[in-house]
């Protein structure tokens, strides 16, 4: 018998699904081809999106980071954790599709254009994240570094974007203002909510199998313990 | 607030005392940024008109590789001798001890680029003249938003146990507005820019400053609460 909490859950997991395979076929069949780009602009259908779940996903460890350091529950620091792997997951699609796109129209798969020498940036601040998780000393004291950076991450992301900007002006290469029309934007519309509705179930199971994994050490914590303190007859008690 | 600002100058005097008396921080600070010019200046082949293209970058990236140290330097001192703890349960507003620590951290910064940059002068073959002045405003304010997150994660940083590696790992991904700012800036005083989008830069990096100092002073009580 499934939980109030599981139904929904499928659900979200089965509108995924045909989201995302809705998705596949718009963008391959429905969306018109873009005449000037020809086949590489279907990569928008995915690169966008991947943008968007990224952005959301370092949001929810800003967000989540704060909750942590406010309540102070690890389930908070797991979401933040689970909300950055995720980040840079779908940062790496971004980072990935880019030049493949690129490569095309640009002539070249890397330049250092503003907007993806900013996800790169992104990418590289919260693949660090990950390490100092990683690499800190006592649990609770990582957590809170942990969360302290997740917050001046996410404040240094404009920062980043303006001085990435002036940096590469003359580097301004992504499309300023993109006239979709209104099968592209459809298709657009339908890929976003793919990703983001994948986004927040993996970030859900991601967070349920880290709150297994803390139950279980504390089951193996009791029991080690019960073991130590196991009195057997005749130990001259 | 005249007795917060008294804590801060306090803290910041006793600072500038014990580095005055030992010189543990200031000396292998700017030693670290002449052998990190060397070793650029190796690097890219002793090029004589290296000054404005390359020169800005190769200056900034060495006060960023000595501002970590002494950074960290801040804070290892006072937890080695116990100072920290004793900072710490002293009736203070820890906002004034960040607030401290930071100017320390600033004071030194700009003291070891006051120090490096003849150095750099001569080393890049940069041309003298009186708009290098204006180099003296855009070393301070690249180092102020440096030293107001820089001492943010030092304190964090400071009782972890890996917390050489874990220092870079905290701030040098977030030191990168920065750093492309300061060196637009340096080049363009240096002449290889418009001297006039200087002022823009500048206003730029007071905003960073405000920024990373007001979150700063927004999570200091909880890097602080051991």
């Amino acid at each position: 018998m499934r939980t109030a909490d599981e139904r929904v859950w499928a659900g979200v997991l089965w509108a995924s699904v045909f989201l995302g395979l809705a998705a596949v076929w718009m963008a391959l069949q429905y969306a018109p081809g873009e005449p000037h780009m020809g086949l590489a602009q279907r990569i928008l259908y995915v690169h966008v999106p991947a943008a968007v779940a990224a952005l959301l996903a370092f949001a929810t460890v800003f967000l989540a980071s704060i909750a942590y350091l406010r309540a102070g529950r690890p389930c908070w620091d797991h979401l933040a954790a689970a909300a950055a792997e995720l980040g840079i997951v779908f940062s790496a699609v971004v980072l990935v599709t880019g030049p493949i796109w690129a490569r095309p129209i640009w002539g070249a798969f890397w330049r250092w254009e503003p907007r993806l020498t900013s996800m790169l940036l992104l990418f590289a601040t919260y693949v660090a994240y990950l390490m100092i998780r990683r690499y800190g000393s006592h649990p609770s004291q990582m957590r809170r570094t942990a969360a302290v950076f997740g917050i001046v991450a996410f404040a240094n992301i404009p920062l980043v974007y303006y001085s990435v900007r002036l940096w590469a002006a003359g580097q301004q290469l992504h499309p300023q203002r993109v006239d979709l029309c209104q099968q592209m934007r459809v298709a657009l519309g339908v890929a976003t909510a793919a990703f983001v509705l994948l986004f927040f179930l993996l970030l859900h199971l991601d967070v349920r199998l880290r709150l297994f994994d803390d139950a279980l050490a504390e089951l193996e914590d009791d029991s080690s313990l019960n073991q130590t303190t196991k009195v057997e007859p005749g130990d001259g008690i | 607030m005249t007795g917060w600002w008294s804590t801060v100058m306090a803290i910041l005097a006793r600072d500038v005392l014990s580095e005055w008396r030992t010189r543990e921080r200031l000396g292998p600070m700017a030693f670290l940024v002449l052998l990190t010019l060397l070793v650029f200046s190796f690097a890219f082949g002793g090029e004589g008109g290296a000054g404005t293209h390359t020169g800005p970058g190769v200056l900034w990236s060495s006060f960023v590789l000595a501002s970590l140290f002494g950074f960290a330097w801040s804070f290892v001192e006072e937890r080695e001798n116990g100072c920290l703890e004793a900072l710490l349960l002293a009736p203070i507003d820890r906002g004034a001890l960040y607030v401290a620590k930071m100017l320390g951290n600033l004071l030194f910064l700009v003291g070891v680029q006051v120090l490096a940059l003849p150095v750099f002068a001569v080393l890049f073959n940069v041309e003298p003249g009186w708009h290098l002045l204006l180099l003296v405003p855009v070393c301070a304010l690249g180092a102020a938003p440096l030293s107001a997150v820089g001492t943010l994660f030092a304190a964090l940083a400071s009782d972890q146990r890996a917390r050489e590696l874990v220092l870079p790992l905290l701030l040098l991904p977030l030191m990168m507005p920065v750093l492309i700012t300061a060196v637009a800036a340096t080049r363009a005083v240096l002449g290889a820019g418009e001297v006039r989008d200087c002022a823009h830069l500048l206003a730029m990096l007071a905003v960073f400053w405000l920024v990373f100092a007001a979150v700063s002073l927004m999570l200091i009580d909880v890097v602080f609460d051991r």
